[in-house]
């Protein structure tokens, strides 16, 4: 059964886009693997661990309704980016830390990515001695 | 349930189990059965992909991310045929004199520690890098730190064929760190010790230890068939870390009378910050950690790393998202890091716990104390960033995204105590400590200075959960020190242990 059910793949897709920009630019199968990332990460964890972050992607869903009158995921990306670090930086410790742990499942499916490495310019060697004298001879 | 004899089982083969392990291995010769249980797998060379995703995964428990209970903070330990030696970056330090002298055990003794470290350096072939090899990222903080007047020195390494990947963290591909699973245990192996992969000890109950095998996804098969086990002993020795010994204590009827059975957990609380320079710097190529500074442990209670760390742990690792954190994340090779620990203390009420499930849970509260080290290792990163020429730094804890080089004179108002938010900013932890601390009063500790459990003749502890306070130094050379005490002391019980008839 996979960890994260339609909806929640449907707003975690949704807010990418502010967490890590370069992630609106991805094309189908690695916007699967992105997914695929979190989902395997989700899946060595508890089911309570789980049924948190489900209540919490719910609350960050709705919870600028109060505000903005659309869920998160339909308003404009700088109302977003608002309600993002509204929660980011919200007096209550556990919103802060639910924040974290969206954006740090977002991260992962990004930049957990190997291919994605050559475009932040992270291209490790195992032999990164041959590298540094190289580079120390030029 | 299967039911195995042996005559010691020692529980993990990391720094301390893999050191037991091998100073036991010698009895193997007079007709000892030594086993060791190891919950992780026994990774084949090239299982090492140096992926970070997938080697986190393999080698770490919880990937690398096993939160408190607060979530507050994220501890990052091994889960392998060499335990957290096979993904730690190799710094052997030898714990201070002073240090001992905090910890306040009757009958251990820092030259007696100094002794059997410096056989254990000497085992692991531990050297200073050469100077060829050390890259930008470390040889710019040597700079800013000299510049400062901050006292800044080379971390000895235990290295043997290093060729720079870069992926310690992720478990060396070229096989040069000199961890246990290259050192102590093949040669205990070799003696006749069986070491039992993808194995989890459940419980400990009189003389014997409930264990479950499992397949695992990776490495090789394990030496016993998947099921669960009840393996006899004469002697038990715990070495499957301080979260995983204390807990392991927990779960078993060993635990009735010892009040201090998981209390006084320290670990080092650690964040990142990054420099970014205005050109690219060899960073990622090279070892990332040559060179510490501990100016300020004394004062201020924090100590400074290099590092150098890999996407997805960096992106982690930088406070916010968006565009800003995209700029940082966009160009890799031009970031500097810096590594800052705060030096924790002891309380009783920061704890290994286990839940109705009996998985391991840590309590930990930040003190006042920790978070202004923190704070204070943030500004003085910062000024070390600026001495080294970059262009712009990245504090977790600051009022901006970035602090421009213009804006330097700014850093202690731009990095206020009050920035350091639990939940938002990323702090992790590599070094846990504590929860099975050695001392006299069987009220306030859990072992004597030996490491035997008190009122359990039988059942050693022998791994980081020993340390009555934190190490402010990293542990795993004192780790094998005391397993090398609790392996002197398991021989010379021998005689009245093996008396025992089950």
């Amino acid at each position: 059964m996979a960890a994260l059910t339609g909806p929640q793949r449907d707003f975690l897709l949704a807010i990418a886009p502010r967490i890590v920009p370069a992630s609106a630019q991805l094309r189908p199968a690695a916007r699967d693997e992105m997914l695929a990332l979190i989902e395997a990460t989700l899946a060595s964890r508890t089911p309570a661990m789980r049924r948190q972050l489900d209540l919490f992607l719910r609350v960050m869903r709705w919870l600028p309704f109060l505000r903005y009158l659309r869920p998160l995921d339909r308003l404009d990306g700088s109302r977003q980016d608002a309600a993002l670090r509204w929660f980011q930086d919200h007096p209550v410790h556990v919103i802060r830390g639910g924040f974290w742990g969206v954006r740090a499942l977002l991260l992962l499916g990004y930049y957990g990515q190997p291919a994605n490495g050559p475009s932040i310019a992270y291209t490790p060697s195992t032999d990164g001695n041959a590298v540094l004298h190289a580079r120390a001879r030029r | 349930m299967l039911e195995r004899d042996a005559d010691i089982v020692v529980i993990g083969s990391g720094a301390g189990g893999g050191t037991v392990a091998r100073e036991l291995a010698p009895l193997c010769a007079q007709g000892l059965r030594i086993v060791v249980l190891e919950a992780g797998p026994k990774l084949r060379p090239d299982e090492f992909t140096g992926r970070e995703v997938e080697m986190a995964r393999r080698l770490y428990t919880d990937e690398g991310g096993f939160l408190t209970a607060d979530r507050s903070m994220s501890i990052a330990f091994g889960r392998a045929y060499g335990g957290s030696t096979v993904v730690y970056t190799g710094t052997s330090l030898t714990i201070t004199e002073p240090t001992v002298r905090r910890w306040g055990v009757p009958g251990l003794e820092h030259a007696d520690l100094m002794g059997r470290s410096r056989k254990y350096l000497a085992q692991n072939h531990v050297h200073l890098l050469p100077d060829a090899d050390v890259n930008d990222n470390n040889r710019l903080f040597e700079r800013g730190c000299r510049r400062l007047g901050y006292r800044v020195e080379q971390f000895p390494l235990n290295l043997d064929g290093c060729r720079g990947a870069g992926l310690c963290n992720l478990g060396c591909p070229n096989g040069a760190k000199m961890g246990t699973h290259r050192v102590q245990l093949p040669e205990a192996e070799r003696q006749g010790v069986t070491v039992v992969t993808g194995c989890r000890a459940d419980r400990i109950e009189e003389r014997a230890v409930v264990a479950s095998v499992s397949e695992q996804a990776a490495g090789e098969p394990s030496a016993w068939a998947p099921g669960q086990y009840r393996i006899r002993a004469k002697a038990v020795v715990a070495a499957a870390g301080a979260i995983g010994s204390p807990a392991l204590l927990l779960r078993s009827p060993v635990s009735a009378g010892l009040p201090a059975l998981g209390r006084y957990f320290t670990c080092h609380p650690a964040l990142i910050l990054a420099g970014q320079h205005d050109r690219p710097i060899t960073n990622y190529h090279g070892h990332p950690k040559s060179y510490y500074c501990d100016h300020f442990a004394g004062s201020d209670g924090f100590l400074l790393e290099t590092c150098m760390y890999f996407p997805f742990t960096t992106a982690k690792s930088l406070a916010g998202f968006g565009a800003e954190h995209a700029r940082m994340m966009s160009a890799m090779d031009r970031l500097q890091m810096i590594l800052v620990l705060a030096i924790d203390p002891p309380d009783a009420d920061n704890r290994v716990m286990v839940d109705a499930g009996g998985r391991p849970l840590v309590r930990y509260r930040f003190t006042d104390g920790v978070r202004r080290s923190l704070v204070q290792a943030m500004r003085a990163s910062a000024r070390i960033f600026f001495a080294a020429g970059a262009a712009r730094v990245h504090a977790p804890a600051s009022r901006r995204f970035f602090i421009e080089v213009a804006d330097a004179n700014q850093i202690d108002e731009l990095i206020p105590f009050d920035g350091l938010r639990l939940g938002k900013v990323t702090i992790s932890s590599a070094h846990p400590m504590g929860g099975c601390r050695m001392g006299t009063d069987s009220a306030r500790s859990v072992t004597d200075a030996w490491g035997r459990v008190h009122g359990v003749p039988w059942l050693f502890v022998a791994d980081g959960s020993l340390f009555p306070r934190c190490a402010e130094i990293n542990p795993y050379v004192t780790i094998m020190a005391l397993a090398d005490r609790v392996a002197e002391r398991v021989r010379a019980e021998w005689p009245h242990l093996q008396a025992h008839t089950p």
